[in-house]
């Protein structure tokens, strides 16, 4: 309660405490408590209650004295004292001090008078003494426990002041938060708030030029005007306001949320700061905004960076027009330069060497009994090792198994039907983003005779240009034509499907509706066929909400031939790709919610519980979890034609982790919850847990998660077994985590008999060691701000299909895992110049904290190290440049970042 | 079904045991019991309260804002979904279980309540009486292990299913079926009774009233241990970390152990009181140990205040020492540095040490971030610190006196005084007197006139009290021997 402004007078100071201590001792101990609840100091206790007898020294009694004499003038008729005596009073007031843990003492001497003076107030007349008065009956009703009455701000409304700070910073909060209680009571009573309004805007400076950024937000949200913060920022305020607004945005509710990006979007670009506010920009996933963003600078590096930023977030933005688009400019839109940038660092870390499986499956760690038992050269194996092969090796373009010469030393002859078109494909993921030399590579295969490997060989062009833009469109004019897509074998035909959609993911091409949108809507194919098309649709237009794939999709459901084709497990996907359509729409998806009400088949449902969570993923909405909970609520008995509805809920726990995760408060919390769900739950329910547990921290091995995991997977059910094992596989990907590395080997020997288990162990490794170690597939980036609907579409798809593993990942669909390369990103950190060359500093890597509205310039990260880029950055983890030399042009060190020389910089 | 198999660590909530018995019962069927958890074996982590997976997330920022109000929000919404989900399925297997079990037995909850008694009747019949109490020694497998007991010779027993599993560790006290001596259950509570005599349950009398001045020191005290476990935020939006003790030092009689007594009796948080004599103990490690659970106690209580009266006890500045008590004594002053600002963080365990030889401790003992204040008492006729030396004489001096009289009323207030008495005669003498001494003149005093029969207290009493006080006073201390 200390007045900042006030003068310590020595003699007050830790006097005339003692005395009350009695009485005041044990409201003050509420007034503690009280404090805790509302953050504002309300002396509680009845003026009258007080002991008047107590004993007050002398400076107490004379200032008591004093104070009651003052309001005696006031309450008498010589109205040329009443001036003079407020203004005593008010000196009195401003001047008081004392310790932290006491009401400052005038205020306590007044209180008693409290109630004397507003009758006194309401007796006098209109004029200057009446706002004097009130000036000083607005700061004595802060002492007034009555929290309905709202004193302080109607006396403040009465006193139009200019000075609110001198009352102190206690004072100017409480009456903020006056101010939003009786905003919200007028807007429900539909009264003018005007007067409020006028009076917060005066607050804002004062909260602004006092280090109480947040504050200075909070109200102007209270007030609903949050747009009109930049007219009183400045170049010190700014970034804390911007920061402390970014950071409330996960937690707002939709209109609001988007009123807060775009504020501080506008903040940033007019402080020039353009990479952070396109940053906002994807955010709102508005590209007008990007657009405009980028042409509102001159500066070619400072847009390649913007270009590099939205490229990670595969928005492809055509170059924007004029005569300056750049060769380079497009390389960055287009993440061209990706490979380059990748083996750049693999040179640097020293992984350029190929790794075999056996080298991840480290068998001779496995405890002893297993060896010799496995049989080393069964096909299933081999896949295995196809697919460890290619996630460990990923994006290097090279390898020991698969890119060898000669044809019949190839891997792909060592595995059988469907797993050569897996193993053929791959390829793809081995050559990833490296379309220009990966064809070459691929070429042989796809002349190949044998159908399956043909298949495999388009997958692998389609998983090789996913994450890329392709200028010369080369997988459209492998897999959109006859030969391909139009092909006799119905893997061929799956493979160029599903291939277009994970080249073109997020790039709302028109040409491929014509393409595809035939298959979907063909009702003489196989269901198969149709839904991954809507899926591979659903993936090219993933948020877009087209019209045209929607409603082709909602037609075949609604088609009668189709109709007995619905049971097909295929299914599903469709009603994903429909779901996809509509990722992070949030409302706009209730027009396909009543569409599907109306479809009267169990597939409808689940549909529509797909729709939804995919509407409001990462939006951490409580409302919606609840919906989702309770959906889960019944009890399903098993047996009867009940296939859908177990769906659903299996959806929605899958969903409660898709919309949680947008939220660190949600994240965690949501984790507590699949503990209940896991003990209440039937089949359907846990086997969706160990997934959505997955998709919560992927990338992310948290040690309470795979505790937990490693406990599922040794379920009696041997379905959640096996997902909980992926899912171990999720959570580690791309992290090389030694705990979970030894995890993975015990349940290797554990499952040494039960080859799905094995099989799926083996993936689970291969995830673990993605990259060997340099990949992440968190779909959050650019400092865990930005969403990226492609990554979280592809790991929804893996996930969807792992819900019945045993009918595709396991049977002969396994190819459906490729789904997950959408996510998969270097987890690097690569400086460079100007014009794109890769450059060497240093840079302090460690633990990201939490800074926003904390008091000083707290550090950002720590624990660090200083290593030279290019580096690895785990999650969580943040890098600042060592020195000024350099000046970053991106937001945060994150990825591609360009660097320019500082022009101020000196050596020395 | 395979509802049991696997939940999260601890995540059944309250009650869900009774409810899980009554549906073995309801089930006739074979059911497997719960799988052993990993843990065993593995010293437990000691975090007090619930399971680390079950804790809830930490809320930044600290400073009061309505991004703190709305995570926390978030927090309470997901609490109050769990809530609903879990009662909603509690309903549900209820309803199941009802419908299960013939109508007969429709009795609702008396029939579970009784079953209960039932069950808990039959598992204290398996364990027999008197039990023995022994030692897990090593665990073996899921149901056996070796035990010993208190007599030598140790036994491979097996466990009972209904001991609790995750509380078994080697080296936990265990109950011991006294026949068979297989384990029937788990004695927890492994810290030392004597440190659980330390926390104290009844407050003291004595409340800030009840001193006298020492209003400067009260504020410090206040600032340093009350405010930061009351209020961290104020801290935090300063910047700056809350004090983590105070040292409490100054003339023998100046109120130290008073003021101590009174921040227990305002406080909310757990008090421990110990002396520093109590940290020696007869056999090596003791001390030590004792330390440790000390502190290990309040962590658990936190937050909590831990109050080390008379520390020169234990905290002497260190030297060479060839007594092997000497050097245990040191070594437990060196746990109480680890403790103090060592490296696990103690979170909201605010320390209170008091002496009168501040110069004889250990300079490691007192440095700042292990013990941040530093706060002197003197006597009450000495400047009094709340002024300082800059201001005037004649402001100073009604100051000092004010104190000396406070404690005067204070400890006359109850008396019954003779119309006569003056107090402030004694008050402006020049005399060194402490509180103690101003307490020992005035029941004196009360002495001189019960010795006389007489009702009230006269000023000759009064006078005569002081005259020996001061004798007695000056006789401990040889005046002028040295000088």
């Amino acid at each position: 309660m200390a007045k900042e402004n006030g003068v310590p007078t020595a003699a007050e100071k830790g006097k005339g405490k003692m005395e009350d201590e009695k009485p005041s001792d044990d409201p003050q101990k509420q007034d503690d408590a009280k404090k805790d609840k509302d953050g504002k100091p309300i002396a509680n206790g009845k003026p009258g209650e007080e002991p008047l007898e107590e004993e007050l020294n002398e400076e107490d009694q004379n200032l008591k004295n004093e104070l009651e004499m003052l309001v005696a003038r006031l309450q008498e008729s010589d109205t040329s004292l009443y001036i003079p005596a407020l203004d005593a009073i008010k000196d009195f007031i401003k001047t008081s001090t004392s310790s932290m843990t006491a009401v400052p003492k005038p205020l306590k001497f007044l209180r008693p008078h409290y109630e004397d003076l507003t009758k006194t107030f309401e007796q006098w007349p209109e004029g200057k003494e009446k706002e004097h008065l009130a000036d000083v009956l607005s700061v004595l009703g802060m002492t007034q426990g009555d929290e309905e009455k709202l004193d302080t701000l109607k006396y403040r409304l009465l006193a139009p002041s200019e000075d609110l700070g001198s009352w102190g910073h206690e004072y100017v909060r409480h009456l903020a938060l006056e101010i939003g209680q009786d905003y919200q009571r007028r807007m429900t009573d539909d009264e003018d708030a005007q007067d409020l309004v006028e009076l917060a805007r005066t607050l804002v400076p004062y909260f602004l030029t006092h280090n109480a950024e947040a504050d200075a937000v909070d109200i102007l949200s209270e007030l609903e005007r949050i747009q009109e913060i930049p007219q009183y920022l400045d170049e010190n305020t700014y970034p804390r306001v911007c920061l402390y607004m970014v950071s409330m945005v996960n937690l707002l509710t939709y209109p609001e949320d988007q009123q807060f990006l775009r504020t501080a979007h506008d903040i940033y670009k007019s402080y020039n700061k353009l990479p952070q506010a396109v940053v906002l920009a994807i955010r709102l996933n508005d590209t007008d905004l990007i657009h405009q963003d980028f042409d509102s600078t001159k500066d070619l590096a400072l847009k390649k960076q913007m270009a590099i930023l939205v490229a990670r977030q595969q928005i492809w933005l055509e170059p924007s027009s004029g005569a300056e688009t750049d060769e380079e400019l497009v390389a960055c839109l287009s993440n061209a330069k990706l490979p380059d940038y990748f083996k750049t660092l693999a040179k640097e870390l020293n992984i350029l060497e190929p790794k075999l499986p056996e080298e991840i499956y480290k068998s001779h760690l496995e405890s002893t009994r297993t060896a010799g038992l496995t049989n080393i050269d069964s096909a299933r194996h081999n896949l295995a090792s196809a697919f460890v092969n290619a996630f460990t090796n990923a994006g290097f373009g090279k390898d020991k198994m698969m890119l060898v010469e000669g044809e019949k030393t190839s891997w792909v002859w060592k595995t059988k039907d469907d797993g050569m078109m897996s193993t053929a494909a791959s390829l793809g993921v081995l050559l990833q983003w490296d379309s220009i030399n990966g064809l070459d590579k691929v070429n042989p295969f796809l002349y190949a005779e044998d159908d399956q490997i043909k298949a495999g060989a388009f997958l692998a062009v389609g998983i090789m240009n996913s994450g890329i833009r392709d200028e010369t469109d080369s997988s459209i004019s492998l897999l959109g034509v006859e030969e391909s897509l139009g092909a006799k074998s119905v893997q061929i035909r799956m493979a160029s499907i599903m291939g277009l959609g994970l080249a073109y993911a997020n790039t709302n091409k028109e040409d491929l509706l014509e393409l595809l949108l035939p298959i979907v809507e063909d009702t003489s194919l196989d269901m198969q066929l149709s839904a991954m098309a809507a899926l591979s649709l659903g993936l090219i237009f993933v948020g877009s909400s087209n019209d045209r794939v929607s409603e082709a999709i909602i037609t075949t459901l609604l088609d009668e031939e189709r109709q007995k084709q619905l049971k097909d497990k295929w299914t599903r996907f469709m009603s994903l790709g429909l779901a996809l359509l509509f990722f992070g729409r949030q409302e706009e998806v209730e027009v396909i919610l009543e569409t599907l009400k109306a479809i009267d088949h169990p597939m409808a449902k689940p549909a529509a519980v797909l729709a939804e969570v995919c509407a409001w993923a990462g939006t951490g909405t409580v409302l919606k979890l609840q919906e989702l909970l309770h959906l889960c609520n019944e009890h399903i008995e098993d047996g009867d034609d009940k296939k859908g509805d177990e769906l659903i809920q299996t959806y929605a726990v899958l969903g409660l982790s898709l919309i949680s995760m947008g939220e660190e408060v949600g994240q965690e919390m949501v984790l507590r919850q699949f503990g209940h769900l896991m003990h209440y739950g039937e089949a359907n329910i846990r086997k969706a847990v160990p997934l959505a547990m997955g998709l919560i921290s992927p990338s992310n091995p948290q040690m309470k998660v795979y505790d937990t995991l490693s406990r599922y997977t040794h379920d009696n059910d041997n379905d959640v077994a096996i997902n909980a094992i992926f899912a171990m596989g999720l959570l580690g990907a791309g992290t090389n985590n030694a705990r979970l590395a030894q995890l993975l080997r015990q349940l290797a020997s554990y499952y040494h008999r039960d080859q799905n288990s094995l099989f799926m162990v083996r993936i689970a490794q291969g995830l673990l060691h993605m990259g060997k170690g340099t990949m992440s597939i968190n779909p959050f980036h650019t400092d865990r701000q930005i969403l990226s609907r492609v990554a979280t579409a592809g790991l929804l798809t893996v996930l969807v299909a792992m819900i019945d593993a045993k009918s595709f990942i396991l049977a002969e669909s396994h190819y459906l895992l490729y789904f997950i390369v959408t996510a998969m990103h270097p987890r690097f950190l690569v400086t460079l110049d100007e014009d794109l060359k890769p450059l060497q500093v240093n840079v302090r890597v460690g633990q990201a904290v939490d800074v926003v509205g904390q008091a000083g310039r707290p550090k950002t990260i720590t624990g660090w190290q200083t290593q030279s880029t290019p580096v690895l950055l785990a999650y969580g983890e943040r890098a600042e440049l060592e020195d000024e030399q350099y000046i970053s042009l991106a937001s945060n060190l994150e990825g591609l970042v360009i660097l320019r020389k500082n022009p101020v910089w000196e050596e020395g | 079904m395979g509802n049991n198999t696997s939940g999260l660590g601890g995540a059944p909530p309250g009650g869900d045991g009774k409810d899980d018995k009554d549906k073995k019962k309801d089930k006739p069927k074979y059911e497997q019991p719960p799988p052993p958890t990993t843990r065993i074996g593995r010293r437990k982590r000691k975090a007090a309260g619930p399971n680390a997976s079950t804790k809830l997330p930490v809320i930044y920022p600290t400073s009061r804002c309505k991004l703190k109000y709305l995570r926390m929000q978030r927090v309470h919404d997901h609490l109050l979904l769990e809530e609903e989900y879990v009662e909603n399925q509690e309903r549900i297997r209820k309803a199941k279980a009802q419908n299960t079990t013939t109508p007969a037995s429709a009795g609702g909850d008396s029939d579970a309540l009784d079953r209960n008694a039932d069950e808990r009747s039959r598992v204290d019949d398996m364990r027999g009486s008197p039990m023995g109490v022994g030692n897990l020694e090593e665990m073996i497998d899921d149901d056996h292990a070796i035990v010993s007991s208190a007599t030598g010779p140790e036994y491979y027993v097996s466990i009972m299913s209904f001991v609790d599993k995750d509380l078994l560790e080697p080296g936990a006290s265990i109950l011991l079926h006294h026949k068979s001596v297989s384990v029937v259950g788990v004695l927890t509570d492994d810290a030392d009774p004597l440190v659980s005599v330390m926390k104290l349950d009844k407050a003291p009398t004595e409340s800030y009233a009840d001193i006298g001045g020492l209003e400067q020191q009260i504020q410090e005290v206040r600032e340093a241990v009350e405010l930061p476990l009351l209020h961290p935020e104020l801290y935090e939006e300063m910047g700056i970390k809350p004090p983590k003790g105070v040292i409490l030092y100054g003339g023998p009689g100046t109120g130290k152990t008073l003021l101590a007594k009174a921040v227990a009796n305002q406080t909310s948080a757990t008090f421990l009181r110990i002396v520093g004599s109590e940290l020696i103990q007869k056999y090596l490690g003791d001390g030590p140990r004792l330390v440790r659970q000390i502190f290990q106690v309040a962590a658990e209580h936190a937050p909590s205040i831990v109050f080390i009266d008379e520390i020169d006890a234990i905290g002497t500045k260190r030297y060479e020492s060839t007594s092997g008590g000497e050097r245990e004594v040191q070594r437990t002053m060196l746990e109480l540095l680890n403790q103090l600002d060592g490296f696990d963080d103690r979170g909201d365990v605010k320390v209170i040490l008091a002496t009168n030889k501040i110069d004889t401790l250990d300079p490691a003992l007192i440095r700042p971030g292990r013990i941040d204040r530093k706060i002197l008492f003197e006597n009450p006729d000495r400047m009094s610190p709340a002024t300082p030396p800059s201001t005037n004489a004649n402001n100073a001096n009604p100051n000092a006196e004010n104190t000396k009289k406070k404690i005067f009323t204070l400890h006359t207030s109850k008396m019954s005084l003779n119309d006569d008495v003056e107090l402030d005669e004694f008050i402006n003498q020049k005399d060194d007197l402490s509180g103690a001494d101003i307490k020992a003149i005035c029941s004196e005093a009360g002495l001189m006139a019960l010795r006389e029969r007489r009702m009230r207290v006269q000023m000759a009493d009064f006078r005569s009290a002081r005259e020996r006080v001061m004798k007695t006073k000056t006789e401990g201390e040889p005046e002028g021997l040295y000088l």
